[in-house]
């Protein structure tokens, strides 16, 4: 019987601590002809099981252009959260997926790119950072644009180094003010106020945006008075999921599927939708 | 049509053969459908109200595993689940009943499909009985069905008088199933039983669906979601009435140190906590709208993606409901 809810079993072969509260698991599936054929794009999700507390949802975080493991990244939040956080390198955890829709990539080609990310929101940017730079000439100028509450919230600390160190990107990393420390050298501000002060030109530009609701509620109305257009701003929803498979009812927002005809929307699709997320 | 006469002792004839050969065989009773031990439990009363849970649990069961764990020290280890469809024929179902399956299926296969409904769905046998009795929460005339409707059912009954039905085979399945008790049956005559259906009283249509369909559409927003949620106890009784409702949560239950299952178990949009985030943020926190969440579902969301009403008109809903809200009123009123 072909049983939709049976995840596939991985081993988290890394454990790299991100900020206090997130976590990053780099995982590698058991089985050798699941590894090689899981297959996925940038910007869909997966179901991960931690047995016996459960199943969550998140985005994969590491590019589909990497081939040899998965990664993905979670703050401790929930029941399941706390559970995966308790679990070390060589443990086992489920894996269920790919779903929902991906960042149109083939579409955005040719074009500038403006990368906007708050918060654990930088996990889902940053698989199309990635996928972006392992194609790297199929785009013009990209600029990243990530922000965090404190120094210490800041994930990622190791892929922003390394992308500071290229002259391709424009990489700019702003805390909220307050949220710096002595050895701060990045922007201080929220980050809204820094896309108004660095963002580049709208003009042949898409912006993929991710982060809590309320900075994209303040970040809108500044890409919009600078130019870019809803339909060029892309952006994910994550509502709470249980099957990520259209069946278990919690997702929609009207008739719309958060696990299927998301997660990926541009905000001209947000804005047509009941207000209800 | 291929229409045939039985006579009611010859019908419980099969069923004793039914049960005799290990089937299970399901009929209605006050509470729920039941499995018949012994032939003198069927009641085939087409004047009896639905009962107060339709077969809806047989198909798609209100826990069920979907996957055993074991775990060891560095490694976990999965046991999956066969499920294996057993033949069930239901006998006697309500038009309001037999339509249920069919609305269920496009959720369950639309590009994933649930094999845990479908193997079950597969081995169902559904010989559907005409209706001839409605209270004052009937609604299935205005959501497209009918007392006398076939729509769901492989082989539909149709009282002609107290000890004869007509008997019409309406799908492949019914025509399978039924060619081994060919004995039983006599040469129908339509006429005969058309003139029992024609004469069935059809409780008013309530509501025009496509109006209602529009409505939602343009009133999201309504002020009149907030008075029905003030009334609603989320206790979500509608939703395990309901022979549709099919939302469901997914959870771990271990049942030792290093074993357990994960279940699958039914839910409902009317609980505080269904969408309920772990950062706190609820996108549907106040009662009004999981009530017009589940409207809109009902009657426009499910429409939008399958072309069918997610809804049967049985009325278990309002009948059941401890603080009488009944969904045929709040769907006929909602444009006034």
């Amino acid at each position: 019987m072909n049983n939709i809810y049976m995840p596939h079993l991985a081993e988290i072969k890394e454990v790299i601590d991100e900020s206090p509260d997130t976590r990053t698991f780099r995982l590698k599936f058991k089985d050798a002809d699941t590894a090689e054929k899981f297959d996925f794009k940038a910007g869909q999700f997966a179901e991960y099981s931690a047995f016996g507390d459960g199943e969550s949802t998140f985005c994969i975080a590491s590019s589909p252009t990497r081939k040899d493991f998965i990664e993905c990244s979670f703050k401790v939040y929930g029941k399941v959260t706390q559970a995966l956080h308790r679990l070390n390198k060589g443990d086992t955890i489920g894996i269920r997926g790919p779903y929902g829709n991906w960042f149109p990539l083939d579409e955005l080609k040719g074009k500038n790119l403006l990368f906007i990310a708050g918060g654990i929101g930088i996990a889902p940017v940053r698989c199309v950072i990635d996928n972006v730079l392992d194609m790297r000439n199929d785009f013009k100028d990209l600029t990243i644009i990530c922000g965090a509450r404190s120094v210490s919230d800041l994930i990622y600390k190791q892929e922003i180094k390394e992308w500071k160190a290229r002259t391709d990107i424009k990489t700019i990393i702003t805390v909220d003010p307050g949220g710096e420390n002595a050895s701060w050298d990045g922007e201080v501000g929220f980050v809204p106020a820094v896309i108004e002060k660095t963002a580049p030109p709208s003009e042949n530009t898409a912006v993929i945006l991710c982060g809590p609701p309320v900075m994209i509620k303040f970040t809108m109305p500044v890409l919009t008075k600078l130019g870019f257009k809803d339909e060029d701003v892309y952006t994910t929803l994550e509502n709470r999921m249980k099957c990520g498979l259209g069946k278990c009812g919690r997702c929609n927002i009207g008739n719309v599927y958060v696990c299927k005809d998301g997660p990926v929307f541009t905000y001209a699709q947000i804005k047509r939708l009941p207000q209800e997320f | 049509m291929d229409e045939k006469i039985i006579s009611k002792d010859d019908l419980l004839k099969i069923c004793q053969d039914i049960i005799g050969k290990g089937h299970t065989l399901l009929t209605p009773g006050m509470n729920e459908y039941f499995p018949v031990k012994d032939v003198s439990q069927i009641n085939l009363d087409a004047s009896a109200l639905p009962a107060k849970t339709s077969y809806k649990s047989y198909v798609f069961p209100r826990s069920e595993p979907v996957l055993y764990y074991k775990r060891s020290k560095d490694d976990v280890q999965l046991i999956d689940i066969n499920v294996d469809g057993k033949n069930i024929i239901i006998l006697g179902a309500k038009p309001c009943d037999t339509n249920s399956i069919s609305i269920m299926r496009h959720l369950f296969n639309w590009d994933y499909s649930d094999e845990f409904f479908n193997l079950r769905e597969k081995h169902f046998i559904i010989i559907g009985l005409m209706c001839s009795h409605y209270d004052e929460y009937c609604f299935c005339t205005s959501v497209g069905s009918s007392p006398v409707s076939e729509k769901g059912s492989d082989i539909f009954l149709i009282p002609l008088d107290e000890n004869n039905f007509a008997l019409r085979i309406i799908t492949e399945k019914g025509k399978e199933f039924i060619e081994p008790y060919s004995e039983y049956l006599k040469t129908g005559d339509e006429s005969h039983s058309k003139q029992v259906t024609e004469n069935v009283k059809l409780p008013e249509v309530a509501f025009d669906s496509k109006e209602v369909y529009e409505w939602l559409g343009n009133n999201f927003e309504s002020p009149k979601w907030e008075g029905i949620g003030n009334l609603c106890l989320s206790c979500a009784q509608c939703a395990f009435v309901c022979p549709v409702c099919h939302c469901f949560d997914i959870v771990d239950e271990d049942y030792s140190y290093s074993e357990g299952r994960r279940m699958k178990n039914w839910d409902g949009c009317q609980f505080g906590n269904f969408t309920l985030h772990a950062s706190g943020h609820n996108p549907r926190d106040i009662q009004s709208k999981r009530y017009r969440q589940r409207v809109n579902h009902k009657f426009r969301y499910y429409v939008d993606k399958f072309g069918e009403i997610l809804c049967t008109g049985c009325g278990r809903c309002s009948r059941g409901c401890p603080v009488s809200i009944d969904i045929k009123e709040i769907v006929s009123n909602c444009k006034d």
